[in-house]
């Protein structure tokens, strides 16, 4: 059908009242669900700029740059510095480490490699919560508590699963005649993956550090077990503290929430499309 | 065999990793949850009890509670309706209707906003837009005359399932959405207009072809998202702290009240071992059903 009898048969419809309803039932749907997934968001950055007295005010609020002045004078600068350390530290050694496993599980075939990657995607599916209790009272035993190493150790222990998860399904889309041509060349294993596997796969590898980062500088579960140390607190921890129990200071939380989140939009934005397929694996391929 | 240097090589680093700080607790935990080991006195360790954790676990009121809580309203009710409301949305947005006016590429962006946002954050913006007294919620529902009174939405135990639900789909809503949107994509053309040619009506477009082909994206986001909502701690801790009372707690939330709040690591580590075992079921699930077909070369 030509575009034109298309746009012609939705005319009639229209005019018969046929398509219309429906047209306006799912305008209407998708209208409410981006509704509700933008208001809480822009909300909140308009807020974080109100004086918090007039934050909740109706009309028109006082703006002004106040809150962001205050958060930075507080701790949480700190805070930020730490979370950026340890994401960093942890992306840093949890890549490396899956881009070689994964290049290993990809392309060699060895005994126990059906055990292994299946080891490796049951790591996928568990909590993370039984984890946390067991490596508490180690960490307490061997001084690993208000440590960043513990907390490191922790973070690159739960992103590997993820990450050789997501850089097998990103090597099995890249053909295996490129690494066979070198092999024959006469290129070792650690050549291939340096030289001729790893370039080809570095936006694989890009989109599966930043997730990894996000995921960790995000995380809360584990920052809370095992810091205690003002110091040494990472984002998420002071972000809920503004919160609080009882009475938040709202302008410090509404500055603080704005700031821990622009950056990771940021960072979604190029790689989602990746991670989307990556997730949905064979589904989407 | 060179080649087999490589691959120890390979490997190695990933799996002394995993075999220290993620197998290592698991074996550590199965051994806690037979002892009295209690948080203030972690360097003597505690004594071995037995299956008395496991005992007074099964037979406590509370178990069947949390059970309920993680299973229905967590698990069942948040995956169930992420998928629904994320095939409704998906369907939708790759329709005509959206093409027409142009608002696909917008909501696709404007899906990411939610999902990138950090879930600590998206729990503080939920809690302040439910707030009793300054909230937006109660005030629209006050205006419209919908209610007379605010609504303290997270200290009620009927409005408070709902609203942690309400949480956890805006955070995860737009990630099963996307995914079916990308699936979609590839419903050959010629198949609608064939479709169409023969008089079907779009809703029967939807239902015959649509869903169809969308069965393997669905059954991949639905392990997923119960692996995600199953093992997640923080929507229910930082909304409600497993409160009111401890209306909400679910599996995570007890593990940690147990070890952290009670002291109680040993009768905390069987509650984990109990819930990385029902967790066990999903996963050997997904390796049978989706790992196998994704990854058919390794898997062989």
């Amino acid at each position: 059908m030509s575009l034109a009898a298309r746009d012609s048969q939705f005319v009639i419809g229209r005019l018969l009242g046929l398509r219309f309803g429906s047209e306006l039932l799912i305008l209407g749907f998708t209208l409410l669900c981006l509704v509700f997934f933008l208001y809480p968001g822009i909300w909140i950055l308009l807020a974080s700029f109100k004086t918090p007295e007039t934050m909740f005010a109706k009309g028109v609020g006082v703006y002004t740059f106040q809150n962001y002045v205050h958060l930075f004078e507080s701790g949480f600068t700190q805070a930020l510095i730490n979370s950026f350390v340890v994401c960093i530290a942890a992306v840093l050694v949890s890549t490396f480490v899956s881009v070689t496993a994964a290049y290993a599980f990809s392309r060699m075939s060895f005994k126990g490699r059906k055990q292994l990657f299946q080891t490796v995607l049951l790591g996928q599916t568990f909590p993370w919560i039984v984890l946390v209790t067991p490596l508490f009272i180690w960490f307490a035993r061997i001084g690993l508590l208000d440590n960043w190493i513990g907390l490191v150790a922790a973070y690159v222990a739960v992103t590997i699963p993820f990450s050789i998860y997501m850089l097998v399904g990103y090597l099995q889309g890249i053909p295996r005649s490129l690494d066979e041509a070198a092999l024959i060349d006469g290129a070792t294993h650690f050549q291939i993956l340096g030289k001729v596997i790893l370039p080809v796969m570095l936006p694989g590898v890009i989109a599966t550090a930043t997730h990894c980062f996000l995921v960790c500088w995000g995380e809360y579960l584990f920052a809370l077990a095992f810091l205690s140390d003002e110091s040494l607190k990472t984002m998420p921890l002071l972000l809920q503290n503004y919160f609080g129990d009882g009475a938040p200071e709202w302008g410090l939380v509404m500055a603080a929430s704005v700031i821990a989140t622009v950056p990771t939009v940021a960072l979604f934005l190029p790689i989602q499309g990746r991670i989307v397929s990556g997730l949905g694996g064979g589904a989407v391929k | 065999m060179k080649n087999r240097r490589f691959v120890w090589c390979a490997l190695a680093p990933a799996f002394l990793l995993l075999g220290c700080f993620y197998i290592y607790p698991i074996v550590f935990n199965i051994q806690n949850s037979l002892t009295d080991t209690s948080l203030f006195q972690l360097r003597q360790g505690g004594n071995y009890v037995g299956s008395a954790n496991y005992f007074e676990l099964f037979t406590s009121p509370e178990f069947g509670r949390v059970l309920w809580n993680t299973a229905f309203w967590l698990t069942f009710v948040g995956v169930a309706l992420r998928i629904l409301i994320g095939l409704g949305l998906a369907l939708a947005l790759h329709s005509r209707t959206i093409a027409r006016y142009r608002l696909k590429t917008f909501a696709r962006l404007a899906l990411i906003v939610p999902w990138a946002t950090p879930p600590i954050v998206s729990i503080i913006i939920f809690k302040w837009l439910l707030d009793p007294r300054v909230g937006d919620i109660n005030q629209a529902l006050l205006g419209m005359g919908l209610i007379r009174e605010p609504i303290a939405f997270l200290g009620s135990a009927h409005w408070v399932w709902p609203v942690i639900l309400l949480i956890v789909i805006w955070n995860t809503l737009p990630l099963v959405t996307l995914s079916f949107v990308a699936s979609l994509q590839s419903v050959p053309d010629e198949l609608i207009e064939a479709a169409e040619m023969d008089g079907a009506t779009a809703l029967q477009v939807a239902r015959f072809i649509h869903l169809p082909h969308l069965k393997p994206a669905i059954i991949v986001m639905v392990l997923m998202s119960t692996f995600w909502t199953f093992n997640n701690f923080v929507y229910v801790w930082l909304t409600t702290g497993a409160g009111p009372g401890f209306l909400t707690n679910v599996m995570a939330t007890d593990v940690y009240i147990k070890a952290f709040i009670d002291g109680r690591m040993g009768f905390s580590s069987a509650m984990g071992v109990v819930m990385a075992a029902a967790m066990l079921v999903f996963g050997v699930i997904y390796l049978r059903v989706v790992a196998a077909r994704e990854f058919k070369d390794v898997l062989r």
